[in-house]
């Protein structure tokens, strides 16, 4: 397991008696992409948020790069950690006080002390590569839904990571916004970013994920190949939440 | 009186210093009283504790008596060779001992007021700010810097500009340390003259700085309503 790059063991986390993560086990290889489904309270976007520690587990591990960032209840160094796990949300979240290419050029200039004309230049071309070298002066309120979201990404994208989490990202977004983002996504697959996809868009997970995960009530029931966990579920829970998603 | 008009502008003049320099510091020091209440983490809690226990008291105190406790409480201090003469009769930068003991109790009791509106402005940015920060890297600290605070400080200037002109009306309360600030003007006047025309004059002198003010608030909160309305005819 040499190119693993983030591995979570027996991860558990609770709100009050709500037990959301029971026991994860779960191993992200290098470029891989991995798809995240199950139905809403299954605890899927909150093991993605343990992931670069958004929030504290109750226990297990998380370890990225082969350097244990949590255990025994105790995390190390998150500002580093997080530096090197990209987010994305699923309401954006971008600096409404900053223009598209603050956005993306404030964490470099302050986290990663790189020189301001460096940032300058990063941000645009980062912009253009998400469709919106037009966009680099304008403030988000300025934005669709849609290209807020390539912001964001664009803006994850510049702290260098060594995984991208994306949460549900073009779950907030009209439908005809949603290709835009998606063809971003597969965009970063393509160049082989190691991304781990929370996503209730189906076919996007058949087409671009190397492996996807059914998880339901904080536990992962199965998990493989896009088109066996998809196409051929074996457990029940499983058959019956694609039954329900894909049926309509 | 308006052979008295000198000395009537000059208790205005320090109306106005003392409104600005106790405004200035009550900013600031609200705005750290706020930051600390806002650290994170289990270590930094009695910090929080400490700075929630200050905001209560001194807002459940008269202002008169933070006036009355500062000033007799450093010249006793002084007196009694506790604290450096400097330090317990302060006369900074010209200015009488009474006025630095107005600017020091305006500060600790504005700030106090002053925190809970930065904290409203701070709590009212939504969650997912500080969320997006703290993804990229940044500390909490920078989080705050460069996100938080910013975006608090536009919603909170209407609120701020109300306390400020609480402020400056209460700076009137400094005539009881003997500070020739307006009203204390007023009073001699009429303990001379026997003629409320000092009074008037003063009150005169507050709407002067006071009335601009409010328009100044109303004006900044359209603003803020036009902005966030944009777009619906």
């Amino acid at each position: 397991m040499s190119d693993s790059i983030l591995s979570v063991t027996n991860l558990k986390k609770s709100y009050g008696k709500l037990e959301v993560l029971k026991d994860i086990d779960m191993e992200i290889k290098k470029g891989e992409v991995v798809c995240v489904i199950g139905p809403s309270g299954s605890g899927k976007s909150t093991l993605l948020r343990c992931l670069n520690m958004l929030e504290q587990p109750d226990g297990g591990t998380i370890t990225l790069k082969g350097n244990q960032v949590f255990g025994d209840g105790k995390s190390q160094d998150l500002d580093v950690l997080r530096r090197d796990v990209g987010m994305v949300f699923q309401s954006f979240n971008l600096f409404p006080n900053m223009t598209a290419e603050g956005n993306v050029s404030i964490a470099q200039r302050k986290v990663r002390n790189r020189k301001g004309d460096f940032c300058k230049e990063r941000s645009v071309e980062l912009l253009t590569q998400v469709g919106l070298a037009e966009k680099v002066d304008e403030y988000p309120d300025r934005l669709s839904g849609g290209q807020q979201q390539r912001v964001a990404i664009a803006r994850a994208l510049a702290m260098d990571p060594e995984v991208m989490l994306f949460d549900e990202v073009t779950s907030a977004l009209d439908p005809e916004l949603v290709k835009g983002v998606l063809d971003v996504m597969r965009g970063l697959a393509d160049d082989g970013m190691t991304m781990v996809c929370v996503t209730h868009e189906m076919a996007f997970a058949k087409e671009v994920s190397d492996r996807v995960i059914f998880m339901d009530g904080g536990l992962i029931v199965e998990q493989g190949k896009p088109e066996d966990v998809l196409g051929n579920p074996q457990e029940e829970r499983t058959q019956r939440f694609l039954g329900l998603v894909l049926d309509h | 009186m308006w052979d008295h008009k000198d000395e009537i502008l000059d208790g205005f003049w320090i109306t106005i210093k003392l409104s600005l320099v106790g405004g200035f510091f009550a900013l600031i020091w609200g705005l750290i009283l706020s930051l600390i209440r806002q650290l994170p983490g289990k270590v930094l809690a009695p910090f929080r504790w400490i700075t929630i226990g200050y905001i209560d008291v001194l807002r459940g105190i008269p202002l008169l008596l933070v006036i009355l406790l500062i000033s007799n409480g450093l010249a006793t201090l002084a007196s009694e060779g506790v604290i450096p003469k400097e330090i317990g009769i302060p006369q900074w930068l010209g200015e009488s001992d009474p006025f630095w003991y107005g600017v020091i109790a305006l500060t600790l009791t504005y700030g106090a007021y002053m925190a809970e509106v930065y904290r409203a402005g701070i709590e009212a940015v939504p969650r997912g700010q500080m969320e997006a920060a703290r993804s990229l890297g940044m500390s909490h600290g920078q989080a705050m810097r460069y996100v938080i605070v910013p975006q608090a400080v536009r919603k909170v200037v209407p609120p701020l500009l109300n306390d400020f002109i609480a402020l400056t009306k209460d700076t009137a309360l400094i005539s009881a340390i003997g500070l020739a600030e307006t009203v204390q003007v007023g009073s001699d006047l009429y303990s001379q003259f026997f003629s409320l025309s000092g009074y008037t004059a003063g009150a005169i002198c507050f709407l002067v700085l006071t009335l601009p003010l409010a328009r100044l608030v109303d004006w900044q909160i359209k603003k803020q309503d036009e902005k966030f309305q944009r777009g619906i005819p």
